[in-house]
């Protein structure tokens, strides 16, 4: 697989990773790596934040979307 | 999230539940005022829709609890009631150290829904309602009275145990479902011992009695702190012993 957005701009770059929401295939230097925070626990049982975090990938367009939240 | 901010939540929950719940018994017996109620058995919740008016009654508990765990359940858990935070720990799912801050926060916010309540209302949601004091009906004895609050909170902690407390329960449901299921257990137990099933939900309008008119109902405590707790430590045995493998 090849990274999208650097096929947009002409180039064939292998993809390393794919965004996690639209699937895009994406090279280094065109991909976010997120760490999303784990919360545990519901009712009865008070919410605890967890020590270890989940890595996310995503595309620049996908992380600025969310980042607009 | 730190004890102090659970327990303000705990104390938040148990005041929605205290506010709501027994405040819709007060205006339920304020409304009925001057009725004649058709037998000694009905103090006037009855006298306007038989158990209509405690299914009005235990709908108030039933959106009162669910607004309760769906707004502070992933903060403190949302028990607003020791006899599940006692049965949560004899289980040994809650901590031995924050029982104690947990069962005082419940007995404040109760207290403060009693006594708004009573700031919202005025002198006839004491004299008239009793702030919604639970004590059992005529001709209910006090073993009578523990007996039917344990089974009643047996329910109450079996549920609990079901559709929260149990992992492989469907997530979403367990407000709606513990609410209902005390607007259940209310519409048959109310017009027993007034369905508190819980020492907090009592301790609140004792609490607003004694200070506002002198009322003194504190012999029939023992009953809601006796029943409710063997009630929900039997339902949360029981069940990890049924699903115990």
């Amino acid at each position: 697989m090849k990274c999208y957005i650097c096929a947009e701009e002409g180039k064939e770059t292998d993809a390393v990773a794919i965004c996690i929401v639209c699937g895009m295939g994406l090279c280094m230097d065109h991909l976010v790596r997120e760490e999303m925070e784990v919360w545990k626990g519901d009712y009865p049982f008070p919410s605890k934040k967890l020590k270890k975090t989940i890595p996310r990938i995503v595309c620049q367009v996908c992380y600025s979307a969310y980042k607009e939240d | 999230m730190s004890l102090s901010k659970r327990f303000l939540a705990e104390l938040v929950g148990t005041f929605i539940l205290v506010f709501f719940g027994p405040g819709a018994a007060v205006i339920t017996l304020m409304i009925a005022k001057g009725s004649s109620p058709p037998n000694p058995f009905n103090i006037g919740i009855g006298a306007l829709g038989g158990l209509g008016d405690w299914f009005a009654i235990g709908m108030a508990f039933a959106l009162a609890i669910s607004a309760a765990i769906y707004s502070i359940g992933r903060i403190s858990g949302a028990h607003i009631n020791p006899a599940v935070t006692i049965a949560l720990w004899a289980t040994k799912r809650f901590p031995s150290n924050e029982v104690a801050p947990y069962i005082v926060a419940q007995l404040i916010g109760a207290s403060l829904g009693s006594l708004l309540f009573f700031a919202c209302v005025g002198i006839e949601a004491v004299t008239v309602g009793g702030l919604g004091a639970t004590a059992p009906f005529p001709g209910i004895s006090y073993g009578q009275a523990i007996l039917a609050e344990a089974i009643g909170t047996f329910l109450l902690m079996f549920v609990i145990m079901g559709v929260a407390v149990d992992q492989r329960a469907p997530p979403g449901f367990a407000g709606l479902v513990i609410g209902l299921t005390v607007g259940g257990i209310i519409i048959t137990i109310g017009n027993i011992t007034g369905s508190s099933l819980n020492p907090a939900r009592t301790f609140g309008p004792y609490i607003g009695d004694s200070l506002v008119a002198g009322i003194n109902l504190w012999q029939y405590f023992p009953i809601y702190i006796i029943g409710p707790i063997i009630g929900a430590v039997l339902a949360a045995l029981l069940y990890d012993y049924l699903t115990k493998e």
